[in-house]
């Protein structure tokens, strides 16, 4: 699937820095991909082809390994998404606390329709997650960085009002 | 963000004292409540004195396998010949459990405490903590915590440093979590090697999960004599505990109580029991990967890890997931098998094809579809599944298969006799 | 343990093995396959497939036999109805996904998991009528096809060129049941050594493209060969359907090219199959060539050599056995005898993973060979000196230049229309080296002997038999 990408190298500058002092805290190059791939999803929006090429270069690695490791890790954009990435959990212990409904009343209230689709105006992509390591605060929702607790459908609307 | 409760009369609170007390979480307001003084103590102790204190507490890992903590220090190679590492387990992603998040939120510096006084028991230059990718509150909360605690100069030549995760529950298995702090793909590694010989970069290493190092810094403090008195059954089970309690019940939350408390109280007491007009019908003591217990084994059961034993499940990482009468079995043991199916790493034959075989045959019974031999299917495939694999992830897909079948049989046989309403597209 | 060895007992049988021995390698010596998929003794073990579990006396859980090491006084029990289960588990949840190709898959009849649930799966499944994942074929590059379909995730291919080809371009995407072998874009699996993936893959999952559809492995002939792509000495095996060689694979042999072969030899077989080649002895009669029996062939040979004398030069090809080299040499033993021969050079490729295996520069197998018997590789003087010599032997080398006011004999394989060596008194037909048995000596002086895949065309024969008659007819019989 080929997909329009503005693509501007990543590690240049003050990024490159950054990577520097990351480097510093492992005694060898490649155990710096994950935090890399990191960087490079806040640069560049989402982990493209050419953006794992770039890492595999600047890290000394082959671009198939960092594919390898890209696609094993699921918060890792293979494709891009939209402005507003929502993760909402729905395993068992949300699940029984009515977290499908949230995510129904998430794709309807911003135009998503599928999980996983980003919608029209490209402010949402919503997705269904596992378990978020907080349980006691059913439904807990990820709204890109920002972690939301309690989220219940008759919240939903004020959350897409906030974050659109 | 959500607050946790004011602490119950009947807790234990020891990890939980300044839940809820933000100035807690700065280096100042620590030190002021007698922070990182159990740390300036053990650093003037031998490394071999402080794991013998941690042995004599009796703590056992908090991560879900229970593996007494004194003694998996003392597996670090005796002479240091190589360099040491310590690798902290924040990657909480058991469903149910959410107290390593409480204690990273709210308590950062007694996390870094105790990593700096295991760090030195094992004389480990170099800790890393792994923190999940979807932590983000508390990722910048033990960022800024660590940042204050290194300017204060007091882990002295150790280096602490964070790592994260990036969405996959295999990588809260420790040699998974060690494959991925060398930026590979988190699968579980074979042992022989085991990580004391032969961890992180191939050199000695120990793993601990967020609670068990939370609970160092009060050993050292208190002795371990005091930590091993706070037992109310079985002596090998000491110490308190950060219970996660979920799902169908009034006060959701993290609650502390002492070992070998009763599993009753908690729920009822503690937490409300289930809302009003609801009965209790089924508990997971111990995260999705230990068996489910019934009302009746749940109300009989002893929260440390002899207690559950007996009762026919695992204290395992301590969430409790309870479901109330409304819920529907059949339809959750789907969803759990589901979460198993996803976050298989797809190394061993079982687990990567057992998990989804697993979940598509549940999700035809609720589909109105189920054949009369499924659920034989499912607990043979189950059997094939257990024992059998590099991690037990695929055992931990079979758990709620074999004990719900065992002891909810009869919800299954609903749908597969067409008495119920089908739940899902066929 | 006396003798520093480790006894065990493997199903019944007692073996003693070097410490550190895997249990997997030391059922072998018990004459016990234990079935798996992902251990392959030239790569790193895994221990993913699952399939190897045995039962062990005293451990509480199955062990897998490809990451144990063996202790004194273990007891292992391959067939342990514990163990048969796991095995026949494993089996089945391989088959869930896999598809029925094996009526259109290559694989088929050199399948390791066709061998495995013959022996010892069920003969049905219980996976229904669930749909299988698919995904379509991906085309990794120049020789090699992946069909994901039918992948089992032993990683074999993944470790391969991780570590032994060092070059990782191959990668395991994904998780789960989801997973499947990947590349990258920018990367194709060009490495000169990446063929080794498709004997390695158990499944038709890797396949060759050069192989494709082109034979079934129940129709196929084996014979044992050396590889004449250059001087490695590569152990091969010629797999032949009805006198026609259609594929090469590597044969093992721990002191050479342990498991593998580079993808330069292993396509370096066509040329064995030529249709364009001399069938019969040639003598020139009234200025023109004219095909004869090998009476007369001879005859004119022994008129020319004894009707001669002074110098003879032979010109040789480093791919002619060791016998047929020694026998021209022989042959010529009467005259001041000058033997040369020169090798088409190449790039050098290493599979960096094992210690002395490459591609070698020297393209052809036995170069060496023919420097121990006394030739020379300072081929220009040969040819200026063959102007003036009485006779000249011309072995096996179609492009060779020569001209000559002597008598020029030509053994070969194939000769083009407008060769110099046309010109030739005498043409013999001679066998190539799937066509005969005879011995190459490696850049390493190793001896290695190959052997008959198919028969000669026409009344072509080995050049080591047409030389040896020869030189027995002139009295220079080989000293015994």
């Amino acid at each position: 699937m080929t997909v329009q990408e503005d693509y501007q190298p990543v590690f240049i500058g003050k990024v490159l820095e950054e990577l520097q002092t990351v480097l510093g805290r492992y005694p060898n190059k490649q155990a710096a991909l994950l935090p890399a791939l990191w960087i490079a999803q806040r640069e560049h929006g989402w982990i493209s082809d050419r953006i794992m090429a770039e890492v595999a270069e600047v890290l000394g690695v082959t671009p198939a390994y960092v594919k390898g490791v890209v696609t094993f890790y699921t918060m890792y954009h293979q494709h891009p998404v939209g402005k507003n990435f929502v993760q909402v959990c729905t395993t068992s212990p949300c699940n029984i606390c009515g977290a499908e409904a949230v995510l129904k009343a998430l794709l309807a209230q911003t135009g998503a329709g599928d999980a996983g689709a980003t919608s029209p105006d490209g402010k949402w992509t919503i997705v269904e997650v596992e378990c978020l390591g907080a349980c006691g605060f059913a439904t807990p929702i990820l709204v890109n960085d920002d972690f939301v607790e309690n989220v219940t459908p008759d919240k939903v609307a004020d959350l897409v009002r906030k974050y659109r | 963000m959500g607050y946790p409760h004011k602490s119950h009369p009947k807790e234990t609170v020891v990890l939980s004292q300044y839940f809820g007390d933000a100035d807690a979480r700065t280096f100042k307001g620590w030190t002021k409540r007698g922070g990182y003084e159990a740390l300036a103590q053990a650093l003037k102790m031998d490394p071999v004195a402080v794991t013998d204190v941690v042995k004599e507490s009796g703590l056992r890992g908090r991560g879900g396998a229970g593996f007494p903590t004194g003694l998996k220090w003392s597996f670090m190679p005796k002479e240091k010949k190589k360099a040491h590492y310590l690798c902290v387990n924040a990657d909480e992603s058991e469903p149910g459990t959410f107290k390593d998040r409480e204690i990273m939120r709210w308590t950062p510096h007694a996390l870094l405490e105790g990593t700096a006084i295991a760090a030195h028991a094992i004389r480990a230059e170099v800790a890393y903590i792994y923190i999940r990718g979807e932590f983000t509150e508390p990722w910048t909360i033990m960022e800024r915590a660590l940042a204050e605690a290194n300017a204060a100069g007091v882990f002295g030549t150790i280096k602490i440093h964070l790592h994260r995760g990036a969405g996959a529950y295999i990588c809260g298995e420790e040699t998974a979590l060690m494959n991925s702090i060398e930026g590979k793909r988190g699968n579980p590694r074979i042992k022989p090697p085991f990580p004391a010989a032969a961890g992180l970069f191939g050199l000695p290493t120990t793993i601990n999960n967020v609670e068990t190092l939370a609970a160092v810094p009060h050993i050292i403090k208190r002795g371990a004599a005091w930590y091993k008195g706070l037992c109310l059954s079985n002596p090998k089970s000491t110490g308190t505990k950060l219970f996660s309690v979920c799902g169908h019940v009034q006060r959701p939350g993290n609650y502390e109580v002492t070992m070998g408390f009763p599993l009753k109280d908690l729920l009822y007491d503690m937490c409300g029991g289930p809302p009003t007009g609801r009965t209790l019908k089924a508990c997971i003591p111990g995260g999705s990967s230990v068996p489910i217990l019934t009302r009746e084994e749940t109300e009989q059961t002893l929260l440390d890890y002899e207690g559950c034993v007996a009762a026919g499940s695992m204290l395992g990482s301590g969430g409790v997931i309870v479901f109330d009468d409304s819920a529907d079995m059949v339809y959750q043991i789907m969803r759990l098998a589901r979460f198993y199916a996803h976050e298989s790493c797809a190394q061993c034959t079982q687990c990567r094809e057992g998990t989804a075989w697993t979940t598509k045959i549940m999700e035809r019974i609720l589909a109105g579809q189920g054949k009369p031999k499924d659920l034989d299917l499912l607990l043979d495939l189950s059997e094939n599944m257990t024992g059998k694999t590099i991690c037990v992830l695929s055992d931990s897909c079979a758990a709620p298969i074999v004990s719900g079948i065992k002891k909810f049989r009869g919800e299954f046989e609903a749908y597969l006799a067409g008495k119920k309403q089908p739940v899902m597209v066929g | 343990m006396a003798d520093g060895l480790i006894n065990l007992t493997i199903d019944g049988a007692t073996v003693s093995v070097p410490p550190g021995t895997l249990v997997i390698e030391a059922a072998k010596q018990a004459g016990v396959l234990v079935p798996h998929y992902c251990y392959h003794p030239g790569l790193p073990v895994a221990g993913v497939c699952r399939m190897c579990l045995v039962e062990i006396e005293k451990a509480p859980k199955l062990q897998i036999a490809c990451a144990t090491t063996v202790t004194e006084g273990m007891v292992v029990k391959t067939q342990a109805p514990a163990a048969k289960d796991a095995r026949q588990s494993v089996l089945e949840f391989l088959l869930i996904n896999h598809p029925l190709d094996c009526p259109i898959c290559d694989q088929a009849g050199e399948c390791e998991l066709q061998d495995f649930v013959f022996q010892e799966g069920q003969s049905a499944t219980r996976f229904g009528e669930f749909a299988k994942r698919f995904n379509p074929v991906e085309d990794f590059g120049p020789d090699v096809l992946y069909v994901p379909n039918r992948c089992i995730l032993c990683t074999r291919c993944v470790r391969f060129m991780e570590d032994v080809a060092k070059e990782p371009v191959l990668n395991v995407s994904e998780r789960g049941d989801r997973a499947f072998i990947g590349i990258h874009p920018e990367a194709r699996l060009d490495h000169p050594w990446a063929g080794n993936v498709v004997d390695l893959c158990p499944v038709g999952s890797l396949l060759s493209k050069d192989f494709l559809h082109k034979a079934r492995a129940w129709e196929l002939d084996k014979t044992a060969s050396i590889c004449t792509g250059c001087s490695q000495g590569c152990n091969i095996t010629l797999d032949t359907r009805d006198e026609v060689v259609v594929r090469v694979r590597p044969r093992p042999n721990l002191d050479v090219n342990r498991y593998f072969i580079c993808d330069h030899g292993r396509m370096h077989y066509r040329w064995m199959n030529r249709g364009d080649r001399i069938e019969a002895p040639l003598v020139r009669k009234d200025g023109a060539l004219h095909a004869t029996d090998w009476d007369e062939a001879f005859a004119r040979v022994l008129a020319i050599l004894r009707g001669a004398s002074g110098k003879a030069v032979a010109l040789v090809s480093a791919g002619a056995s060791s016998e047929a080299l020694a026998a021209a040499k022989r042959l010529l033993s009467g005259f001041t005898w000058t033997g040369a021969f020169q090798v088409v050079m190449g790039e050098e490729a290493t599979l960096a993973g094992v210690p002395n295996l490459a591609l070698r520069a020297e393209r052809a197998p036995n170069a060496k060979g023919a420097e121990q018997l006394g030739y020379t590789r300072d081929y220009a003087p040969a040819l200026a000196a063959a102007k003036t010599a009485a006779v000249v032997l011309v072995l096996d080398d179609p492009d060779c230049a020569v001209e000559t006011d002597g008598a020029l004999i030509y053994l070969g394989t194939v000769l083009g229309e407008n060769a110099a060596c046309r010109r030739a008194e005498v043409i013999l037909p001679t066998a190539n080296v799937a066509e005969e048995e005879g011995t190459f000596t490696n850049r390493d002086g190793r001896e290695q002997r190959y052997f008959q895949a198919k028969s000669a065309p026409g009344m072509a024969q080995p050049a080591a038999w047409v030389l040896g008659e020869l030189a027995r007819a002139m009295g220079l019989a080989e000293v015994a």
